[in-house]
């Protein structure tokens, strides 16, 4: 990895950390656990429309971990990676079949698949079936959360700077 | 151009199936919900049901606290229609702010002390209210 590139993805990793720390700043507008924006999540859509899978994902980690060090508690440390690493893995395929020219229908699955995750993991948490009830407003909210962060990623992404090797 | 073709496919089928992940999802949101005059609230501790308390508007409000591994507690408030966290331990706060229920639906849950809240029906499964 050259100096360069290793300096842009740290700036980016600060970028998705910063957005992330304002995100949980501000008051939920719904008040049910789990309904976000998933801001960070433009940061990654970013990454993997201008640099590779890899450097996508590396980013997301320490993110993750990053952020779970500074504000977070074990437990949504849990909830976050189980959320990122399966959202990464659908939209890293998704955004390779769609040639990368189409971030928010990217955002909108992963968006799906991060929600998903999260309630499967507050199933296997809490053991209970109830938590299940939950699972048309993740979807919705995944699907709907995710299209605004695709869009977000690609506007932003015009003003960028395409990364060179 | 064969090329071309298979890319709007894919594109057309992504959106098709979010589309209808997300109708779905809505429908399922707005459906009509029973109200809940004369239903039982069932309080979950870590997946084990620890009462089953029946709202069916006798009685005055009262207050009670349940506790939890590694001292952490959750203070519950039984109206006569409805039942809600007063307050809690939990860092976030999702299970107090999330206010009071009276209807079948969204259940509460308190995901720091496992602790879930739900509504049912009085009539159906009576008998699961002395399966402790």
């Amino acid at each position: 990895m050259s100096l360069r590139k290793l300096t842009a993805l740290a700036v980016y990793a600060t970028l998705a950390l910063a957005v992330y720390a304002i995100e949980s700043a501000v008051p939920p507008l719904v008040p049910l656990p789990g309904i976000k924006l998933g801001l960070a999540n433009v940061v990654t859509l970013i990454l993997l429309q201008q640099y590779t899978a890899k450097d996508a994902f590396l980013v997301l980690t320490v993110r993750i971990l990053l952020s779970a060090l500074l504000f977070g508690q074990a437990l949504s440390l849990l909830y976050s990676l189980a959320g990122g690493i399966v959202s990464f893995a659908v939209m890293c395929p998704s955004n390779r079949l769609l040639r990368r020219k189409l971030p928010f229908l990217t955002g909108a699955l992963g968006g799906l698949s991060h929600n998903l995750a999260q309630l499967l993991t507050a199933y296997a948490v809490t053991s209970t079936a109830g938590v299940l009830v939950y699972l048309p407003y993740m979807a919705a909210s995944g699907i709907l959360a995710g299209l605004f962060t695709g869009l977000c990623a690609h506007f932003a992404g015009r003003y960028l700077i395409p990364h060179t090797k | 151009m064969e090329n071309q073709k298979e890319y709007k496919i894919t594109v057309v089928i992504i959106s098709a199936l979010l589309g209808l992940i997300l109708t779905a999802s809505l429908a399922a949101i707005f459906r009509p919900v029973s109200d809940g005059t004369g239903c039982i609230a069932d309080i979950y501790q870590d997946g084990n049901l620890l009462a089953s308390i029946p709202l069916d508007g006798k009685g005055a409000p009262y207050q009670f606290t349940v506790t939890g591994e590694n001292g952490c507690f959750n203070e519950i408030q039984v109206c006569p229609h409805s039942i809600g966290i007063l307050s809690a331990d939990c860092p976030d706060k999702l299970c107090v702010n999330q206010g009071f229920i009276d209807r079948l639906g969204l259940p509460i849950v308190c995901l720091p002390n496992k602790l879930v809240i739900r509504l049912r029906e009085a009539d159906s499964g009576a008998v699961d209210a002395v399966a402790y």
